[in-house]
Parts: structure tokens; sequence; C-alpha cells
């Protein structure tokens, strides 16, 4: 955790007002996030309510592991997304939220491979629920895999097995994958 | 492959491929999801008004004892002392109370009942003339004020009642001061939603008896109590058998139906606790946690535990609490479930399991035992109950009873009482001069008789329970009443039941409310089924219900439904449903439907319910008005736009037509204008009409429904109405 988030984090933690500025620094990415796995607005604002609501009842508790604080608001995601999951299934094509254009002008030579990318997130949405969620916490929001641990509540071992084997999964089904000429 | 080449992957994905296919989803962009400013802005709003309730957390004292900042101002402590001395007075003011707080035990409650005050505590003594101003209600509403004690402001309608199905929003403005001068340093807002109206009458029924009849039967005084310690009796799993500690903490058990009770274990029994299945009973004895098998006596100690304060099973798992920590017996024997903080003390453990209830000084707050995380309980100052899956419980605050999740979070708000949870989910409370039942959500409160009932346990069939009366063990059944189900309120259980669907996105069980014509309505190019969008659809409530033929038996509701962002409501329409069913064994289902136009909240007074009767009508808003705009603002129109019933009569947020001879099956207009005005100034923000029939007068009808009724609206039976009191 850098200092200056550290400073943030053990204000709040003294006084809950001071949650604001965890809350403005934080707020976008966790609502991408939740709109992501949701992707209905109206239940990405429900979800980010409860999330950002039960870190601030939390955050007198909240234990500094060296990790950054973003760490634990996605393991709150985490958890409340799945609880979300339970009842209700993302309606929403994944082409409203992956940008399936590439980043980068590396990249120019992918820019034509869109209906490959648009398959490669199809397949993830279609892993069993740990994969999709280590690999989207890996490649969408670019975590780091000790964070995405802390996430998950798991090992960065477990972690990095469930990010193989996700990967694995989506390379055998060569035929959905195979790049359109 | 370089792009955006990540070395943690390297030892993950050596294959190449793998790497490839890594690549491309690591570069995918992310797509901006259409967000609304005005939800992060509430939201942040909300977190801050949360956390200003929550106040500043101040280490434990010797934490800030031994920090650097407290030996560098050690010295300087000298030359405060002499300071100190001139101002010894403020010792007085504890550490924690520099910060001013605002509370309320209605606060995000739903379904708050309509006849009490609001209650906003402080944390600090007020100067009552300065927060008294500082008070603002929307809707607009006449208000006066009293102190429970220098802390809690009860905030009284002048018209004696809350608006039924209204979102209200009671601010306390900066310019509240404490005694000492002290002001608020931002506006404290506390949100809660009421509870429906009483359901309106609009047929003949019979008289309920004024007098106060018990409905209770089959009293017993089983035993005499011991004075001293009070463990709650426990019930066999068939009810018949109530097991208490009498005279010398003998475990002893008794017939529910009375009769010489026996001995189990001759003395030194405390906090006995049976399980589900009725077949051990465990209990704390000379130290040890001891288990006896009711079907032969024979008792095993389980363990050696001094100081217990909670003893409780989840299931087969036996917990108790100790001032060490929670325990929990197992295969190898006992072993410690959670610690528990020095100067706290476990007072319960929930049924499942999973939930504990701590006390620190004053302070309550339920546990989670596996996270080890805990939440406070606003305002309790005891801990009453769990309700039988451990989910919910309740507690004493200052001005009655809570009832709240195992997050802390209010669902209702109950009269003060001792407390018991059934299994049918409804609560008792027991005073020294009445027993009652409600539902945990505040609604449905019967008087079952006068007399003492202390200490009620309800027993595991929900009906029959134990308690306490002068100095003895008794028991009691209360019986199920049946209600008596009118077709209208037959009706509006499908209204209730079709909402309910639609509330919980459940599509397909709201179409079965639905006939033929009513899917049209609610087909891809009408009305929608299920309201998605940014605001939410969160809750519904029935502005007008009549039956408007005899045969087929139809009938009319119109319903408003609420959408909200955040906790706040922002706008509504109406829906008005035409029911109809052919035989009176058939279910109504909805036949036609329609709606207005959505319209915003927060923008002048508006109706939240009409009752319609042949020689009456009554219409509710949810603010008060200027009596002066009513007469020539609301007025009713015949089919040919004729105005009838003359002027009508206003009084506490009540307007009311009388003498009418509504022609059963006519059409009538009910029309709001916008010179209507509240007291705040605000007019009507646009015209409303409401279209009504004439109703049908209707014989009385006591047949049972011939389908379940999940209890849609309050109980048919008559609650008080505040006499008119004159606006302040």
């Amino acid at each position: 955790m850098r200092d200056d988030e550290r400073a943030l984090v053990e204000r709040a933690k003294r006084d809950p007002r001071q949650f604001g500025a965890l809350y403005d620094r934080h707020f976008q990415q966790i609502y991408r996030f939740v709109y992501s796995r949701v992707r209905e607005q109206s239940a990405a604002e429900d979800v980010t309510s409860e999330i950002f609501i039960k870190a601030l009842k939390a955050m007198p508790r909240y234990q500094d592991t060296g990790r950054p604080f973003a760490a634990w608001l996605y393991q709150i995601a985490v958890n409340a997304i799945a609880d979300r999951y339970r009842t209700l299934r993302p309606a929403q094509s994944l082409d409203d939220f992956h940008d399936l254009s590439v980043a980068g002008p590396a990249l120019e030579d992918l820019a034509a491979h869109r209906d490959e990318l648009r398959r490669i997130w199809t397949l993830v949405d279609q892993l069993p629920a740990q994969q999709k969620m280590a690999l989207v916490l890996k490649f969408q929001e670019d975590m780091k895999i000790e964070d995405i641990a802390v996430a998950m509540g798991k090992s960065a071992g477990a972690v990095k097995l469930l990010i193989h084997r996700g990967v694995s999964r989506l390379r055998e089904d060569a035929d959905a994958l195979r790049p359109v000429e | 492959m370089s792009m955006n080449h990540d070395p943690e992957l390297d030892d993950i994905l050596q294959d190449e491929e793998l790497a490839r296919l890594a690549g491309l989803l690591k570069a995918t962009r992310r797509a901006e999801p259409p967000l609304d400013d005005a939800f992060r802005s509430a939201l942040r709003r909300q977190l801050m008004q949360r956390a200003w309730g929550m106040g500043e957390v101040r280490a434990p004292w010797w934490q800030r004892l031994a920090g650097p900042p407290a030996l560098a101002w050690a010295g300087a402590a000298l030359g405060i002392l002499l300071i100190g001395s001139v101002v010894v007075f403020t010792a007085n003011q504890g550490p924690g109370t520099n910060v001013l707080t605002v509370t309320s035990p209605m606060a995000d409650a739903h379904a708050v009942q309509l006849q009490q005050p609001i209650l906003v505590s402080f944390n600090q003594p007020m100067n009552h003339a300065a927060t008294e101003a500082a008070v603002q209600i929307t809707p607009a509403t006449y208000v006066t004020f009293s102190w429970q004690d220098s802390k809690t402001l009860a905030v009284h309608p002048s018209g004696g009642t809350l608006a039924p199905n209204t979102q209200y929003q009671v601010t306390i403005g900066p310019s509240a001061k404490t005694l000492t001068g002290q002001p608020l340093t931002r506006p404290a807002t506390i949100t809660f939603v009421t509870r429906p109206a009483p359901t309106p009458q609009p047929s003949p029924r019979p008289t309920p008896t004024a007098t106060p009849v018990s409905q209770l039967t089959g009293e017993h005084r089983l035993a005499a109590l011991p004075s001293g310690a009070f463990y709650a009796p426990q019930w066999s799993a068939d009810s018949s058998t109530v097991y208490f500690v009498g005279d010398n903490g003998a475990l002893e058990s008794v017939s529910a139906a009375g009769g010489d009770p026996k001995t189990l274990v001759p003395d030194g029994v405390s906090y006995p606790a049976i399980t589900v299945a009725g077949d051990r009973i465990a209990y704390v004895r000379g130290g040890n946690v001891e288990v006896m098998t009711l079907a032969d006596s024979s008792t095993v100690d389980l363990a050696t535990a001094s100081g217990v304060s909670a003893l409780s099973w989840a299931g087969n798992q036996l917990l108790w609490a100790t001032a060490s920590g929670v325990f929990e017996s197992g295969a190898n024997g006992p072993g410690q479930l959670t610690p528990v903080a020095q100067g706290v003390t476990v007072v319960s453990i929930a049924p499942d399991g999973a939930h504990a209830i701590f006390q620190s000084g004053p302070a309550f707050s339920v546990a989670d035992l596996a996270a080890n995380t805990s939440q406070p309980l606003a305002g309790a100052s005891a801990f009453l109950g769990w309700s039988p899956d451990g989910s919910r419980l309740l507690y004493a605050t200052a001005t009655g009873t809570a009832a709240a999740d195992t997050q802390g979070s209010p669902i209702g708000t109950l009269p003060a009482g001792d407390a018991s949870w059934s299994s049918k989910d409804v609560v008792l409370l027991g005073s020294d001069t009445s027993v009652s039942e409600i539902h945990p959500d505040g609604s449905g409160g019967t008087l079952l008789n006068t007399g003492t009932y202390r200490q009620p346990a309800w027993a595991p069939n929900g009906s029959t329970f134990a308690f306490v009366r002068a100095a003895s063990l008794w028991t009691a059944t209360s019986p199920v009443l049946a209600p008596e189900v009118s077709p209208l309120d037959q009706a509006a259980a499908v209204v209730t039941q079709f909402m309910n669907a639609r509330l919980a996105l459940q599509q397909d069980v709201a179409t079965t409310f639905l006939d033929d014509n009513g899917k049209q309505a609610y087909s891809s190019s009408g009305l929608p089924l299920l309201v998605n969008g940014a605001a939410r659809f969160t809750r519904d409530y029935i502005v007008m219900q009549e039956l408007t033929g005899q045969n087929p038996r139809t009938a009319r509701f119109v319903v408003r439904l609420v959408l909200s962002r955040g906790p706040l409501d922002v706008s509504e329409y109406d829906e008005t449903l035409t029911l109809v069913r052919a035989q009176p064994s058939q279910p109504f289902l909805i036949d036609q439907a329609s709606a207005d136009s959505t319209r915003l909240l927060d923008r002048g007074p508006e109706v939240v319910s009409v009752d319609v009767a042949a020689g009456s009508m009554k219409i509710v808003f949810d603010s008060d008005l200027v009596s002066d705009t009513v007469a020539n603002g609301v007025i009713l129109l015949d089919k040919n736009g004729k105005q009838v019933g003359g002027q009508a009569t206003y009084a506490n947020r009540t307007v009311v037509f009388t003498g009418l001879a509504l022609t059963p099956g006519a059409d009538y207009k009910l029309v709001v204008l916008t010179a209507v005005q509240d007291v705040n100034g605000r007019n009507v923000h646009g015209e409303y009409d409401l279209n009504l029939i004439g109703p049908v007068v209707v014989d009385v009808i006591a047949t049972p429904a011939p389908y379940p009724i999940p209890s849609p609206i309050p109980s048919p039976s008559p609650s008080p109405s505040p006499s008119p009191s004159p606006s302040t």
C-alpha cells in the first residue's frame, strides 16, 4: 500500500467521516468492475452501494496487510456479486461492456480480431465461477496475483492454478478461438 | 509476446498459445459503463450521513496513553492542570462526546407505525429551543415537540398520526446546538417509510366488540418460580412439556397443561438449553457443562467452564460462552470458536450458532462468530431474543422494541415489552398489563389479553406459550384467528402477490395473475411487467380499491409504484387494475390494466389514499394542507363533468365528502387541482385525476378464500384513529 493511501486509510479507521476520500478514490474502479459483472445499471448501483456501505461499517476493523486498499474493496465486491448472481443472471451482451478493439499502437495487427476477442470473453463468461473471477480480476482489472488472492480469499498458488486452468480451458475450444480471417 | 507483458504470468502460462490468449485478454479495453452522476453523489451523501452517525472511533485509553503523542504531551499536561482547575466543570464532558451525533431508531426503517412520534437522539444534552427550530420535515407536516430526556427529542405530528405509505425525511439543521453551545457541523437527515393505512371498509361488517375480550385459551399455572436469576423455560419439540429451573436451581419438567412437576436434576442448574429435536437438554452445573439425554436421564459432563454467560444449541452442536471466548463441543472435546475481548460479555448465542450478542458497557452488538466481526445494535438497552432460525433478533430501546437483522439493520419498530419470536414469525409482547401479538415489521398488532404476562416464551408449535405471573410459571394458548375474507380482500391478495412478483423480478410468477386480456395489457407493446431502469422499483401500495361489479364479481384497484435511487424515493406512477372472477370458487385475475404518467416526488403534496363508499369519500394526503385551498381544489365530478357532493371538509391531511349518493357502476372522477397548497407553501405540482366507479353494495361474505391468502393488507380490524386536533 502506498504511503498516501495508508494515511487515508488510517484516518478513515480512526474517523469514519474521512471515508469520503477513499470513496472518491475507488468509486469509479469498483463501479466499473461491478457493472462488468452484473451488466445492468440499476443492479450495478445496488451492488456498489452495498459494497461501500459494508466497507464503511467495517472500516474500524480494517487490518493493513500491506496489500492495496482496493484489494479489500474487491474482496467485498466479489462476495456481493456472488450473492447477486445467486438470484440474477446478467442479461446484457458482453459487447456492451468490453470494447472489443484492442489497446495500444503495437496491437494494430490485432484490431481485425474483434470476433476472436468477443468469443474469448464469451468463453470466459462460461468458465466455472472461480476461474472466471480469477481471469476477470487478472486480465480485466489488471490486478496482481497477491491482490487477487486477497479479493478471492485464496492463496496466491490457488489463484495461479485458477488462471492456468481458466486459460487452458479457453484454448481447448480451439475452433471457437481460431482467429477469423 | 511483447504486448502488455506481465511477468507474473510467465511462470503460469509458459505455453506460447496460452500466453497469446493471455495477451489478447489483457489487451481488451474496458468500455466505460453508463454512470449516473446523481447516483455517485447520492451514495456519497448516504455514506457520509452514516459516517456521521458512527462518529469518531477512539482507540482504547491504554493505547492512547501509550502512544507517542500522549508522551509528548505529558509535560504540557502539568501546565494544563493549572488551567484545568479553573475550567473543572468541563470534566463532566466524557471522552467521545466532543462530536455531536444524531441517531434515530426509525432511521432507514420501513413499515413504520403511523401512531408514534419521530424520535431523534443526540449524544449530548441539547438546547431545546435551538434544536426544535432546526427541525425540518418533508412532506410538509405540522408538528409539536417534547423531550423524553435532555438528549432525546420526540417530534409529534399535530394530526396525531404520520401519513401512510409515505417516505419521510426529517432533517436536523446545523443551527441545532448542545447545551454548551456546540452546533451540529452538518445537517443530519433521518429517512423512513410508513406502513399502509388500515384497510378501508367499503362493505358492512359485523361490528367489532368494543370491550376487550381475551383471545387466549387454556391458561394454566404450572409451578412456583424462585426469586433471583430467571432462565427462559425450555419447550419439548412437541410443545407438550416445559423444562424450567425451580427452587435451589433444580431442573424440573412439567406438562404444559398442568400437573405435578418432575425433578430431573436436584440443584445447581443454570442456563438450560434444549435441542430442537427435544431429545437432550444442556445446562451448567457445578462449573461443568452437562448434557442430559431425556429418554433415560443419563448425563454427560461435556466440559469444565467457569463463568458461563450463554449456552445454546445449534443443531447437534452445543455452544457456550465465558469471559474468555465462545466454545463449541466437538468430537475431540471442546474447542474455542472465537475469543472474546476483555470487558465484553456474550449475552446470547443465536440458535443457528452463527452469531452472538456482545455487550461492552452499555453498548450491544451482534457478532458474526465465523468472521469475528460485529455490528452495533443502535440504541439497544437490552437484548430480548432471536428468531427461531437465528437470522433476526429483537432488542429493547429507550422507546420500545426494535427488530433487526444480523447486520444490525432495522426491520421494524414494535411496542415495548418482554418479547418472544415464534416459528410462525409472530412476536409475542408481554408486560405487567397486557400481552399482544405483532408481526416483526411492526404490522398487525393484536391485543390478546390484559393482565400480567412477563417473560413470554413461545412453544415450537407457535400457538402455546409460557409466561411468568406472580412469581409462578404459566402457560396459555393463542388461537390462530381465521380472518374474515371479503371478496375485496381476496382481490387485494391477488394484487399484492402480483406486485410482489414484479418487485422480485419474477415475470413468470407475475403472469400467473393475468388472464388473456391482462397478458395483452402487459405485452411488449403495453405496460412493462418488470420495471427496470436507473431508478429502481422499490415499493408499491394500494391507493384505492373498490368492488365495482357483482356478476361477474369485479374489483378495481389503483396501485402506486414508487421508484427510488439509493434510499430515496424519486418518482412514482399509478396503475389501474381491474380484476374479474366468474365464480366465487375461482381466484380473481387481472383483466385490464392502464397507467398514468410518471410524477417526480418531493414537488408538492400528494394523494396517498382514497376510500370510496356509496355515501362518502375520504382522500388522504401526505402533507398538511392550507385548508382554505382545499374547498375549491378537491372536487368530484360525474361522467358529464358536473360537480357532485358539494364542498369537502378538511382536517388532518384528510379531505372528506359526505352525503354522496354515488350510483353503483357509474363513472366519476376525483380531481385535485394545483390550487391545493401544503403548509410549506408548495402547490400540488400537477392536476391529479382519479377515475372511479360508483361502488356496488355487497352483502357480508364470510366464506373462506378458496386459495391461500398471504395477509396482503393490514388486518381488517379497525385501529384507533386519533381525534382531530388543531394544527399549530
